[in-house]
């Protein structure tokens, strides 16, 4: 069990990470703060619950997805598999690499990863389908592993994987239209 | 680039990224990679790909809010007693 008493000390070191997987749950930054906050009270009040040595952040993490599907949430809960299409697998890296020339494929890679800026990936994120959107944050951000995302979302660690697959995809797609309207693209790349 | 190992490289990308795989399914794609450039060339453009979202997703916490969250767990503790 642990103390109270260490609160602070053990969990404020997670806020920025918190608070960077609430923005992109929320899409604006007063309710993330929000978000985060409650996350942390309900965290301190249950501290008392919580095994000392186990996984500390993804305990935070488990309740501030809970907190925000509960009291957050403005989309409706939609099937999982509608939404995102079929994407083929390894759809930027594709495009890209329809270049002639394995230098001009570089080059293009190099343009393009410069090149999408933060508001870009943000976008692109939030964008994807809320089933999608958090596998691929706690994967992706936060770096948890398949069975700790599974524990987070009280899903089996199959559907993890599926899900991060898709949404990887999808959001692969998404931000080679964010390169193709900046122009980090040569004129001639083949359009999607 | 095609074959067996190709496929079976490109069809576990994923899980060899996150490091889900076992030492001995993750030595043998490491060892394909060696010598296949043209899976060697996805796995470092996913890689490449993972590392700018990652950064590119990190916010910065403002100030005001560390200030508001250290009194709002203060004021909880203060409850406690």
């Amino acid at each position: 069990m642990a103390d109270q008493a260490n609160f602070e000390n053990d969990a404020l070191q997670y806020t920025r990470q918190l608070f960077s997987a609430a923005m992109r749950m929320t899409r604006n930054p007063s309710d993330a703060e929000d978000l985060v906050q409650e996350t942390f009270l309900k965290a301190y009040r249950a501290y008392h619950t919580f095994e000392e040595g186990t996984n500390l952040k993804a305990w935070l993490y488990r309740i501030l997805t809970n907190t925000y599907i509960n009291n957050y949430r403005k989309e409706s809960r939609r099937p999982s598999e509608v939404d995102l299409g079929a994407v083929e697998d390894l759809y930027l890296y594709r495009r890209i690499g329809s270049e002639e020339s394995a230098e001009a494929a570089r080059t293009t890679e190099d343009r393009v990863l410069d090149g999408l800026v933060e508001s870009d990936i943000k976008q692109a994120v939030e964008e994807l389908p809320e089933n999608f959107r958090i596998p691929v944050l706690l994967a992706d951000l936060e770096g948890f592993s398949y069975k700790e995302i599974a524990e987070i979302l009280d899903i089996p660690i199959g559907t993890v994987m599926s899900r991060l697959h898709r949404g990887r995809k999808a959001l692969q797609r998404r931000l080679w239209e964010f390169a193709e309207n900046r122009g980090l693209l040569p004129e001639d790349a083949e359009k999607p | 680039m095609s074959g067996r190992n190709c496929d079976e490289a490109l069809t576990n990308l994923y899980q060899y990224l996150d490091r889900e795989m076992d030492s001995a399914n993750s030595e043998r794609i490491r060892a394909h990679l060696v010598d296949c450039s043209g899976c060697f060339d996805i796995f470092e453009f996913e890689v490449r790909l993972k590392v700018v979202v990652r950064e590119r997703l990190s916010e910065e916490v403002p100030p005001a809010f560390i200030e508001r969250l250290r009194a709002a767990l203060a004021r909880e503790s203060v409850g406690d007693r």
